[in-house]
């Protein structure tokens, strides 16, 4: 850090006549170096620097304290049936543009610093007499030397685009109150500070997001863990069972399995969803075998209900998605299993048999540890994809109702993870504010946990046991 | 140097996709801002809709949004034709587009500015949208007022504070019973008791979503427990009342005495289509949307009649209902505002409600219309307009519904201990305040 | 003896849990054959069978269903964002595992962390983003949105390059070749399995995905929708009492093109995802 603005300062004092000037117009020093194409493009991006900051993001960047002040106001001239509006201000594109106009701002300041320093290194190179690299030549580096530049600019700006404005953007919403009488372009929203991290974590009797937020927390971290281990467990019990010596037909196996993957998860994940319906055909044949009725003697099954409400109640409801999820994931995991353990190096599983050890030593002692090692970054991967497992969920309580007013006053039902949550809260409810809050603690949940996960997972020195 | 390759081409790619993208809109906002002073500054003539015809320069491009229903849209396209035909001298492009009346508020609040000109929409999302500021208010009729041609009801449903917001297309969306007259007698379906108990002689189920907050109320209208919108938003709500004479708790357990009937089943509308049509259930509590379904099911005996009285405390009280409308809104970030309201007076007139009416079984919000012969006399109409007297103007705020429906789901279940307490918390959610910041 | 009957009891057991995978699958085969339309609680097999769902679905779309446009616009989109995020992948994955450069370890980190945030919670602002650049409603949107990210999913294909020896890339260094060489002639012919496994994976994506698709396609024209938007919207309430059947024998359709490209890609698959792995 220190050395990146002592190189800067070094060169604006050291720096001749052409490099000096470059503090001004940015291509001068290559201009004055004989680099004259790279030149003119450091002044074309400076020109649309300034063009851009100037006639777009400029008023934008200064609404951004307030996010606005004006309101949007309509005359309709009844005699023409047409209409005029005045010069309002949008809080959304304010904070939009804003944060696109400090983002291109802050690129424009690295951009400038390190052009100094590299006309500064050309200077030097030029009185050092040596080869001053071509334009071409600077071309044919971006293919070789600098490859990777030429490699992640395009995913780069992909990444920005809809990634890092869109995160930035929704972290910020959080310190507002955008919410359903706040929307723009109508109204207008502005700061607030932390009151709606304050909200999350009150509980009077109608407030109830604290109450709610530390239960759809607990059920979603039981999830996301169960979710993860039963079909990761399922699949490599899977594998195992089909690629077993003895099992004959082993593609068939497999590919009737894998058929499963082939219709798209929102297909099955709504067809199974119908089949528990409360009225579904799975209930109607249970009440007919008279399992309903044997359920609600042993009390499983409230007497009220004529069905069981595999999808409608919470408990049962729990249980049922999590078994669904199985369904769902275990041929994926069995697939990837399955090449796992063609991996095992056979040494060690030999060694082991001429020692004496029987099956299941076999399977906890070499081939769970090596799948633990081979699979470990991916699972915690996997947890997070369960942590933020929308599809699932959404799909398959469509038709829940919660019964608990608590959840009911904060929109929620106990079968929601965080992100259904804000899901609903954002297109149901038009409450932004909240929903970004609780988008921030998923995102520190995650963190947290990877953090955990991979120091636990890579620190233990175990890579040279298995190569 | 790397990382100012990076940069350099971050910058500019930026630049470029952005000064792309925001000239345009620009540009678009400056152009409408200027032919909109130069209209105003030309014409002021009396007839409004000449001035418009005559400032038209250039296709009209407006979007509709109504039903995915075929019927809907077939009869909405022949509408629109109609509209097309009156004004020959302008060129129209008018788009339809399937969006379900239940999700219209939703969709529209996403990005008011890319919604449809005008769209169809239940009453009950009137208040949202007028809170966003999304719908332009019927500042002015032109060829006909819709003020007097609708019935009073639907004007004030329109209407917020006064001020009308929406044109009402029609006033079937409420619920009343249908019912297979096969197997019950007209003296059956006059009360809950008589409904199950001839339902369960027969081996039969009768339907109803009680767990749904809005046929939830039927109940404590019915008792004269009060729930209502006020003005900022908030609900106020008695349901707990122990001064009245019905108390909350009364009602709360008739509910759950209906509910106990093994004829009962609580169910959302595709389930009790299914069932009538499988000739297990024998009435269900739904509104016009499901008239083909039943019909379809009953045969010769379909039939449909005001809602049954139930029991509470020991007397036969009549149950309420919501009476729901459907409106057509011009949205106010329109382009072509002119166009879209008299777009949308043409499919809320008498001859095009009529139209609609026939052909979707829905009844006309238009006194004229609804009085008609071929619409009159569809039995769920009829129904409809018995129930008519005992239904409410659904005035509600958001935050009646999931607690609401927790309420009901508590009482279908009848796994409660305390039913006052279960109430008090329905009623302290229901009419919870809106967090002003 | 006993071993024969353990050999039994791992058939018996195989059988037993592929007939529960296989349940639903039937039952969607069975009820896309159904003359029914709507959803059959009553009975697992339909009572009359027909093929006119089929019919319906290909030849009558009408103002709720034009399934040939959907499935159209799913290919367009599917092999458009397949070519670029494939491309993405294996060009971020190149630079992060084969390359040197200071700010690749920040920048791996960096990946990391923008994954934790639920995707969920930006698609509003996703959404105004593409706004500004003016590309909501249309396919191309879609496109950008479903492949733009794609670079930061580059970990699995990571790990797959760093098994490839370094030597190879060494000794063609040596011999003069540019990075670029041995990323196009070296690399890539190396690494089929892993090219498959994401084509697939990015393939998939605008099949599946209906929340992002119903936000950015703002037109109620059902012309313009992608299959899982308009599927989805046929199971909606007010619909899956006369569409079920119809959303069922779009179901299987849609399996098909994507289980042939399965069962013939089945091995690439699994040496793709565990050659990743290995190494992740």
């Amino acid at each position: 850090m220190k050395k990146y603005w002592k190189d800067f300062f070094t060169a604006i004092k050291c720096g001749d006549i052409w490099t000096r000037f470059s503090l001004l117009v940015m291509g001068v020093g290559y201009w004055g170096h004989g680099q004259v194409v790279k030149g003119i493009l450091m002044c074309l991006i400076e020109l649309g620097f300034f063009f851009f900051t100037g006639k777009v993001s400029w008023q934008y960047i200064t609404k951004l304290n307030t996010l606005g002040t004006v309101q949007r106001e309509e005359v309709l001239d009844l005699t023409t049936l047409t209409k005029t509006v005045n010069d309002y201000d949008n809080s959304l594109l304010i904070l939009l543009f804003g944060i696109i106009g400090i983002l291109t701002i802050a690129a424009f300041v690295l951009l400038y610093i390190s052009n100094l320093k590299a006309v500064y290194r050309l200077q030097m190179m030029k009185e050092n007499g040596e080869h001053i690299p071509r334009f071409t030549e600077d071309c044919q580096e971006l293919v070789n030397g600098k490859f990777h530049v030429t490699l992640l600019t395009l995913p780069g700006l992909g990444v920005l685009l809809v990634n890092i404005i869109p995160i930035i953007f929704m972290i910020c919403i959080a310190f507002t109150n955008y919410d359903l009488n706040h929307q723009p372009p109508t109204y207008l929203f502005t700061w607030v500070g932390l009151n709606n991290f304050k909200q999350l974590f009150t509980t009077t009797t109608t407030v109830t997001f604290g109450y709610v937020f530390v239960r759809v927390l607990v059920w979603t971290l039981v999830w996301a863990l169960l979710a993860t281990f039963t079909t990761y467990f399922g699949g490599i019990l899977l594998a195992k069972l089909i690629n077993d010596r003895t099992v004959r037909c082993k593609k068939l196996w497999r590919t009737l399995f894998v058929i499963t993957i082939a219709i798209p998860q929102f297909v099955t994940l709504l067809l199974v969803g119908k089949m528990f319906g409360d009225y579904g055909i799975v209930n109607g044949i249970c009440s007919r075998i008279g399992l309903t009725q044997f359920l609600q003697n042993i009390g499983l099954v409230s007497h009220g209900l004529s069905y069981i409400p595999f999808l409608s109640k919470p408990g049962w409801a729990h249980v049922m998605i999590v078994m669904i999820n199985i369904w769902v994931g275990v041929p994926f995991q069995m697939l990837s299993a399955t090449g796992i353990l063609m991996n095992i190096p056979n040494d060690q599983l030999e060694s082991a048999k001429i020692d004496g050890a029987n099956e299941r030593q076999i399977f906890w002692k070499i081939t769970m540890p090596y799948m633990l090692f081979v699979t470990g970054p991916s699972l915690i991967t996997a947890i997070i994809g369960n942590i933020n497992n929308f599809n699932v969920i959404y799909l398959l309580t469509s038709d829940y109702v919660t019964s608990n007013m608590n959840f009911a006053n904060s929109n929620a039902r106990e079968v929601d993870l965080l992100v259904t949550w804000l899901f609903t809260l954002t297109n149901d409810y038009s409450n932004y504010k909240m929903a970004s809050v609780i988008g921030i603690c998923v995102f520190i949940i995650c963190a947290v946990l990877t953090l955990v996960g991979f120091t636990r997972m890579i620190a233990g020195n175990r890579e040279e046991e298995f190569q | 140097m790397k990382k100012k390759m990076i940069a350099v081409l971050l910058v500019a790619g930026m630049v470029a996709s952005l000064t792309v993208g925001c000239g345009n809109t620009q540009e678009a906002a400056n152009d409408t801002q200027k032919t909109d002073d130069s209209h105003a500054a030309e014409t002021k003539s009396d007839d409004a809709v000449a001035n418009l015809i005559a400032g038209t320069d250039g296709p009209v491009e407006l979007t509709l949004w109504c039903a995915e229903t075929e019927q809907y849209q077939t009869v909405m396209k022949q509408l629109v034709d109609e509209f097309e035909q009156q004004y020959p001298d302008v060129e129209f492009d008018i788009t339809i587009g399937a969006e379900s009346e239940a999700n219209c508020k939703d969709d529209v609040l996403v990005d008011v500015e890319n919604a449809a000109d005008v769209f169809v929409f239940a009453d009950d999302q009137l208040l949202d949208l007028v809170n966003a500021g999304a719908l332009q208010s019927v500042d002015a009729t032109f060829t006909y007022d819709p003020t007097t041609a609708n019935s009073k009801e639907a004007v004030d449903a329109a209407s917020v504070n006064g001020k009308m917001y929406a044109y009402p297309l029609t006033a079937s969306n409420g619920y009343f019973l249908f019912y297979n007259s096969d197997y019950l007698t007209e003296e059956d379906v006059s009360s809950w008791d008589n409904l199950l108990a001839a339902a369960e002689k027969q081996g039969k189920t009768v339907g109803m979503e009680v767990s749904g907050a809005w046929y939830l109320y039927g109940f404590f209208s019915g008792a004269d427990l009060e729930m209502y919108r006020n003005d900022d938003g908030s609900n106020t709500c008695n349901w707990n009342a122990t001064d009245t004479k019905y108390t909350g708790a009364d009602v709360a357990t008739a509910v759950t005495e209906i509910c106990k009937s093994k004829a009962m089943v609580d169910c959302v509308n595709e389930d009790a289509q299914a069932f009538a049509l499988n000739g297990e259930m024998i009435a269900d509590v739904n509104g016009t949307w499901a008239t083909s379904g039943f019909k379809e099911a009953y045969g010769d005996g379909y039939a449909a009649a005001k809602l049954p009285t139930f029991t509470v405390d020991g007397e036969q009280v009549q149950m309420g209902s919501f009476a729901g409308y459907k409106f057509v809104g011009v949205n106010s970030y329109s382009k072509d505002t002119g166009w879209a309201m008299l777009l949308a007076e043409y499919i809320t007139n008498e001859q095009s409600q009529k139209a609609i009416g026939v052909a979707t079984g829905e009844g006309p919000s238009n006194i004229n219309a609804a009085a008609s012969e071929e619409i009159a006399a569809a039995p769920a109409l009829a129904a409809l307009s018995e129930q008519s007297q005992y239904a409410d103007l659904q005035r509600v705020g958001n935050n009646y519904w999931d607690p609401a429906a927790a309420l009901g789901e508590s009482l279908v279940s009848g796994d409660y201990t305390d039913v006052q307490k279960l109430l008090d918390e329905a009623v302290e959610g229901i009419t919870q305040p809106i967090t002003a910041e | 003896m006993k071993k024969k009957l353990k050999v039994i009891w791992k058939h018996v057991l195989l059988t037993i849990l592929s007939a529960i995978w296989l349940i639903p699958i039937v039952w969607l085969l069975v009820t896309s054959l159904s003359a029914y339309k709507g959803i059959n609680t009553m009975h697992f097999f339909p009572e009359k069978w027909s093929l006119d769902n089929y019919a319906q679905l290909f030849f009558r779309p009408d103002t709720v269903a034009n399934f040939p446009a959907w499935f159209r616009n799913s290919m367009i989109i599917g092999v458009a964002c397949c070519i670029i995020s494939t491309s993405f992948v294996l060009m971020v994955a190149y630079a992060m595992s084969c390359m040197r450069f200071r700010a690749r370890k920040p920048l791996m980190s960096f990946a990391i962390i923008l994954g934790m945030f639920p995707g969920v919670l930006s698609m509003i602002a996703i959404y105004f983003v593409m706004k500004l650049i003016g590309l909501t409603n249309s396919m191309l949107g879609l496109i950008v949105i479903y492949s733009a990210g794609s670079g930061l999913g580059y970990l699995i294909c990571k790990g797959f390059f760093d098994t490839i020896p370094v030597s190879l890339r060494e000794s063609a260094k040596l011999e003069g070749a540019s990075q670029l060489t041995i990323f196009t002639k070296i690399v890539i012919p190396l690494s089929k399995p892993i090219i498959v496994y994401t084509v697939i994976n990015s393939f998939l994506t605008p099949w599946m995905d209906f929340v992002m698709a119903k936000l950015m396609i703002r037109s109620k024209n059902p012309q313009d929708w992608t299959v899982a938007m308009g599927l989805y919207n046929l199971v909606q309430r007010t619909l899956v009492g006369n569409y079920f059947s119809v959303f069922c024998a779009g179901g299987i359709i849609v399996a098909i093109p994507i289980s042939v490209l399965f069962i013939i890609m089945q091995k690439f698959y699994v040496e793709g995802i565990t050659g990743g792995a290995v190494k992740g």
